[in-house]
């Protein structure tokens, strides 16, 4: 179930939402709120929610044996287990496909004439994200960061939190365990504004800006070989665009409705098209996953507290890694490869670069990152080639079905994206003529809900 | 002043997301409620949508309904979106109280055979005196009674459940299969007790279910956005989405013609056959002692696709589906006829003319190849001499 269809607005949501409130008491809220998450989970795949049982059951029950023991060797083996565990089935599921393949093309080159048959998996979605807030609630629990809870419907409930399971935030047990513990307590009244409004923009950001998008340039770019350079600029430029309104949509949307039961999840996107330099870009774009990448890859292999080769390495082992969870694909890794590039280089030019104007350093960082994102939007590595070649050299191509109106949204989600300021740096305090903007906005985008299909996420598909 | 600023902070209260957009989707949400109570006939393009909309569990569309359209348009032009591709005509699509397309006194009359099958029995783009049915009944002198659905699979519960009302004068049901059509296969427990059960359901406990069903599945408001949609999307302001949907092809006389995709590509792919639908069929009626016959009909683009400018080529074991399975039901001693040979031959005949014998804009044959269609039929008809010859029926002569 999508965020943005009618089903969740008009059945999931109001029911959720009054018994949640109807409800008196920690446990039978965490058990609604359980049971609501499994609900929504199950539109997608029903079986799929023994796998998320599983992982829950095996890291809830890690979290015991910490609080349990005390012994170094038990409580390395209440680490290790579940993480194993949980790696192994987003490993199975995310990249066994991919290892066969790739091991089917090495074998004839060791002499082996055997083939690994390739199997017919549906990935589970979301598994990228729920995998990750147990792996993170082991680790904290481990480091002490956090003290484990011994209650297993809270831990499900948190594991299972419809507003952030299948897409993130990558929202971390720590960031809201306080938000857990007085869920009785909480006032439906005193955030429903705020959430109302992160949730309306949330829902334009997606509709009307990131799908419009879309509606140009998905056709465009299936056809990437007749496309104009101009066209394939604008192709990638709209790409950047899209999946920044899509993902960061879908956070506000997510952040909104946290609000509405009363959590506060964390910060997602922090305006990432304002980045100075590439570090900046990362500290701003997906921040739950690249904070989950430093704190829990590139800090133990060492971080930059070594010489600058080692820190160039973990920087590229991170990297590669980031770029290999958004897909089991070389295409990714080349992805994260190149940001990993820009990294190391930007470390090593950090001086010059900074002594760059701001508006420079700004242009130069996006565009640094489109020409990443050309590679990240590609089907394959002859789309990825084709479309820097038509963009590096002159190709007068075929005039683009909708150019008029992609590039009106395009300057509108430039203005919001550069300029304005985020979800997060404004009041959410608006005047009767702002709420009735939004409200004609919310309204069309409920009018284009009714007739088409609701567009998926991007991101869903990591 | 106390009164002035409790009545600003009101207003403040009011004005704010957390209350407007709750209230915005509750208004919305009741339009669309209020929709549903009102006919949608002004939102469709062709009596298919708008009377299968409250549907009896059992039947094929909404009984005792008569639509009209004097600006129909085919259902590729609508599939794609290429409004400058319709083919504008009128249609008239009357249901007896059974919900299939017959004139309402068919009930009254002595029924010499059911034909049962897809849109292509049902009529499509043609009015109620140019169905298939209609132009057997007239070619014969008898009652042909039209049991066309959308559902193309044909289970006997559903037939022998309509034959149960009818005055048979013989037990015959011609089973039209068209090319294109998903490959039937013998319906599950489940499928045959839900038949059943519609059956056996209380006429008016039907009608019910059907109401409550349109009521639920069907929004105006839905088909109202779409509208606009299309419009939007229309291959200038914005990428016509819809048009990968059909494929869009000239013709050696210089004329476009659409055809399905799926239908194209089904054309192109090597399709296994399957015989047990058919076998389960045949014994069901036999066992209610029912005949049948079976009418294999191309697809469009099976007739066409030698007359196009730039055809893809047909590799082996390819496009010859129709011919496998008529030889296959051939030795499983079931009566069938193939209309390719004739309709091909046909076609190419009037082509000559610029005229089609299906629409130019829709998946379906026109009034001409329903009556060439017939024509062949009743040269094949199994019971032609044996029961088609005493009476001539009121309801052949009707228009």
């Amino acid at each position: 179930m999508l965020f943005n269809s009618l089903a969740f607005l008009y059945a999931f949501l109001p029911i959720t939402y009054l018994v949640f409130w109807r409800l008196t008491g920690k446990m039978p809220r965490y058990v609604w709120l359980a049971i609501s998450g499994y609900v929504f989970y199950s539109f997608w795949n029903y079986k799929f929610c023994t796998l998320m049982l599983f992982s829950t059951t095996v890291s809830y029950l890690a979290g015991r044996g910490l609080l349990r023991w005390q012994e170094p060797g038990r409580r390395r083996l209440c680490v290790i287990v579940p993480v194993v565990m949980d790696l192994a089935l987003l490993g199975f599921f995310k990249y066994g496909n991919f290892a066969v393949a790739n091991l089917n093309e090495i074998l004839p080159w060791l002499g082996s004439r055997a083939t690994l048959p390739i199997l017919n998996l549906v990935l589970p979605i979301g598994i990228s994200f729920y995998t990750f807030h147990t792996i993170t609630y082991i680790i904290d629990s481990y480091r002490g960061v956090i003290t484990p809870t011994r209650n297993f419907v809270k831990f499900a409930a948190y594991v299972s939190l419809f507003s952030q399971l299948v897409a993130g935030p990558i929202v971390r047990f720590r960031q809201i365990e306080q938000d857990f513990e007085r869920i009785d307590r909480a006032d439906r009244t005193s955030d429903l504004h705020t959430g109302w409004s992160f949730f309306v923009i949330g829902m334009l950001e997606k509709v009307l800006i990131a799908d419009t998008i879309a509606a140009v340039i998905d056709p465009a770019l299936a056809r990437y070989a007749e496309l104009s350079t101009v066209s394939a600029w604008l192709c990638v430029l709209g790409f950047a665009y899209q999946v920044y309104f899509d993902f960061a949509g879908y956070s506000d949307m997510a952040v909104g409705l946290g609000y509405m039961f009363g959590f506060r999840l964390p910060q997602n996107f922090d305006s990432p098209y304002k980045a100075t330099d590439i570090a900046d870009l990362w500290r701003r774009w997906h921040i739950s996953l690249s904070s989950f990448f430093r704190d829990y890859v590139y800090f133990p292999l060492g971080g930059s507290r070594g010489s600058r080769l080692l820190t160039a390495r973990n920087l590229m082992i991170t990297m590669v890694l980031v770029g290999l969870w958004h897909g089991a694909n070389w295409l990714y890794v080349v992805f994260g490869a190149y940001q990993g590039l820009l990294l190391i280089v930007h470390r090593l030019i950090r001086a010059r670069w900074e002594r760059l104007p701001q508006w420079a350093q700004r242009s130069a960082t996006f565009g640094l990152w489109l020409l990443g994102l050309a590679i990240f939007r590609a089907s394959g590595f002859r789309m990825a080639g084709a479309l820097l070649e038509t963009m590096f050299t002159w190709h007068a191509g075929a005039a683009m079905v909708g150019a008029s109106a992609l590039v009106v949204t395009l300057a509108l989600a430039a203005l919001l994206a550069h300029w304005a300021p985020n979800t997060f740096e404004i009041r959410h305090r608006w005047s009767p003529s702002w709420v009735a903007s939004f409200a004609v906005l919310f309204g069309i985008c409920l009018f284009v809900l009714y007739g088409a299909r609701p567009a998926p996420y991007i991101y869903f598909q990591f | 002043m106390g009164t002035s600023t409790g009545t600003e902070q009101g207003r403040r209260s009011v004005w704010q997301l957390g209350f407007v957009i709750p209230c915005l989707l509750a208004v919305m949400g009741l339009v669309d409620l209020g929709l549903r109570f009102m006919s949608i006939d002004p939102l469709t393009f062709r009596a298919w949508e708008a009377l299968l909309r409250n549907r009896p569990p059992g039947a094929a569309f909404e009984p005792n309904r008569q639509y009209e359209n004097a600006r129909s348009y085919g259902d590729l032009a609508a599939l794609g979106n290429l409004p400058a591709l319709r083919q504008y005509r009128a249609e008239r699509f009357t249901t007896d109280a059974l919900g299939f397309r017959n004139p309402p006194r068919v009930l009254n009359e002595e029924v010499s055979a059911i034909l049962a099958g897809d849109s292509f029995v049902v009529g499509s783009g043609v009015s109620d005196d140019e169905t298939l049915s209609s132009r057997l009944g007239t070619l014969m002198g008898c009652v042909v009674y039209n049991a066309g659905s959308d559902a193309g699979r044909v289970i006997p519960d559903e037939i022998l459940s309509v034959a149960r009302r009818l005055t048979l004068r013989s037990r015959l049901v011609i089973r039209l299969y068209t090319d294109g059509a998903a490959v039937p296969v013998p319906p599950t427990r489940g499928e045959i007790l839900a038949a059943r059960l519609a059956a056996r359901m209380p006429e008016a406990v039907r009608v019910a279910a059907g109401r409550l069903r349109g009521f639920l599945t069907v929004s105006p408001l839905q088909s109202l956005s779409g509208r606009a949609w299309k419009a939007v999307d229309n291959g200038s302001m914005l990428p016509n989405k819809y048009a990968a949907s059909v494929v869009k092809a000239t013709l050696v006389n210089g004329d476009p013609m659409l055809f399905q995709a799926t239908q194209v590509d089904n054309f192109h792919r090597r399709r296994e056959l399957s015989l047990g639908y058919w076998r389960w069929l045949r014994d069901d009626l036999k066992k209610s002692h029912f005949d049948l016959f079976v009418v294999l009909v191309p697809g469009k683009y099976e007739i066409y696709r030698p007359f196009l400018v730039n055809r893809q080529p047909l590799h082996p074991g390819t496009g010859d589906y129709l011919d496998r399975l008529e030889r296959a039901l051939r030795a499983m001693d079931i009566p069938v006829l193939n209309l390719t040979p004739f309709l091909s031959a046909e076609a190419a005949r009037f082509l000559e003319r610029g005229e089609y014998l299906y629409w130019l804009d829709d998946n379906h044959w026109n009034v001409r190849g329903t009556a060439l269609a017939a024509a062949a039929i009743r040269e094949h008809w199994p019971l032609a001499e044996t029961v088609c010859t005493t009476t001539h029926s009121p309801a052949a002569q009707t228009p």
